[in-house]
């Protein structure tokens, strides 16, 4: 007779091989574990607090399906901000093809405003205490267009390579430099306004 | 000025994007050019500042209503395409037991009524020559047939799982 399965103790791939064999409380307890990341991958993504559910909820319906797919390589919670960042570019594709492109849009496609920009060195760190730094962060990313964010995100905070986004971003390399380019000067620039606003 | 072919690499320079041989031309450039050495700065000094410096944020949701909401989902989904590539939901250890549990219950009637009616008239026989008896298990349901006639009993146990 096999022992009943400690859910909260057990560690993700025994929880995994659960949720592979048809254990609803093994998937349960993964959902529990790792829902506010990945809510907060969809978040940084869409910048939306209702869409972010929606997609993280449909993130985690998706891995149920495709459980027997998922192999091991990477870790279960790497696999499923996968998913979910997968789910959020769709999104942005289709809101995009609704958006009509405007001259300003283009122009920050290819970093008209930020080619002009004088070199800054930000480093707000000095004052500001860690909590405060990732909100501002977080508010400079919120001001960067979705191309810009996407990338930025996918390179500095999910380590992949360029030509991982560019797979994933349906675009060049090139174009993955350049949007990583401009979003990083964009950075710079908010983050060192940010010190300045404070020092006044 | 630096034109944006030499901007991009001085970023793939500071990302180990570029071949060795290329790195080392980079390297040279940051060196020996002012512009180049400020720029390369800027780059290290915001990929260095976002590093590790994501916004923590927790799901407004509660455990419970989040993960009602996504097992909902999950079960709609499996009975538009039953045959999906997903784990099959395990019922639980109750129903298991009580699947059995059922078929025996429906079992113990048969035999009461199979000798109730062992004392009962021809006539009575005729009007109860056979007998249906379900259980009201929601994911588990027995159903059982009698035919004096044939003096047969047929017990039909279904868990609705495939």
């Amino acid at each position: 007779m096999s022992r009943k399965l400690d859910y909260p103790a057990a560690e993700d791939p025994v929880l995994v091989k659960g949720a592979q064999k048809g254990d609803m409380q093994a998937f349960e307890e993964l959902v529990a574990r790792h829902r506010d990341k990945i809510y907060a991958r969809a978040f940084s993504m869409m910048r939306n607090e209702e869409e972010a559910t929606d997609l993280s909820q449909e993130a985690w319906v998706k891995a149920w399906q495709r459980l027997k797919q998922f192999q091991g390589e990477a870790s279960f919670v790497t696999w499923m901000t996968r998913i979910v960042i997968n789910l959020c570019l769709d999104q942005l594709r289709r809101q995009k093809r609704l958006r009509a492109e405007s001259i300003e849009q283009l122009d920050e496609e290819l970093g008209g405003v930020e080619r002009q920009m004088p070199i800054v060195t930000p480093n707000p760190t000095e004052r500001l205490e860690r909590g405060e730094l990732r909100q501002r962060i977080d508010k400079a990313l919120g001001q960067l267009s979705y191309e810009h964010r996407t990338v930025l995100i996918l390179h500095e905070f999910e380590d992949l390579e360029y030509k991982e986004i560019a797979k994933r971003m349906e675009c060049s390399i090139g174009t993955v430099m350049s949007r990583l380019f401009y979003a990083r000067r964009k950075m710079a620039v908010l983050l060192a306004g940010l010190k300045r606003e404070e020092l006044r | 000025m630096i034109n944006h072919e030499t901007e991009v690499k001085l970023q793939a320079c500071l990302d180990g994007e570029l071949s060795p041989g290329e790195a080392t031309t980079l390297e040279t450039l940051i060196a020996g050019d002012p512009d180049a050495r400020s720029l390369f700065e800027e780059l290290r000094a915001t990929r260095t500042l976002l590093a590790g410096n994501e916004l923590d944020l927790k799901l407004p949701d509660t455990r419970e209503f989040y993960w009602s909401k996504i097992r909902r989902q999950i079960e709609l989904e499996e009975r538009r395409t039953p045959a999906g590539d997903g784990p099959k939901p395990v019922s639980a250890p109750w129903v298991r037991f009580l699947t059995p549990a059922g078929a025996l219950a429906a079992l113990v009637v048969l035999v009461v009524i199979a000798l109730k009616n062992s004392d009962a008239s021809p006539s009575e026989l005729a009007l109860e020559d056979s007998h249906e008896i379900e259980t009201p298990l929601e994911e588990t349901s027995s159903f059982s047939f009698r035919s004096e006639a044939a003096a047969m009993t047929v017990v039909w146990v279904d868990s609705h799982r495939e």
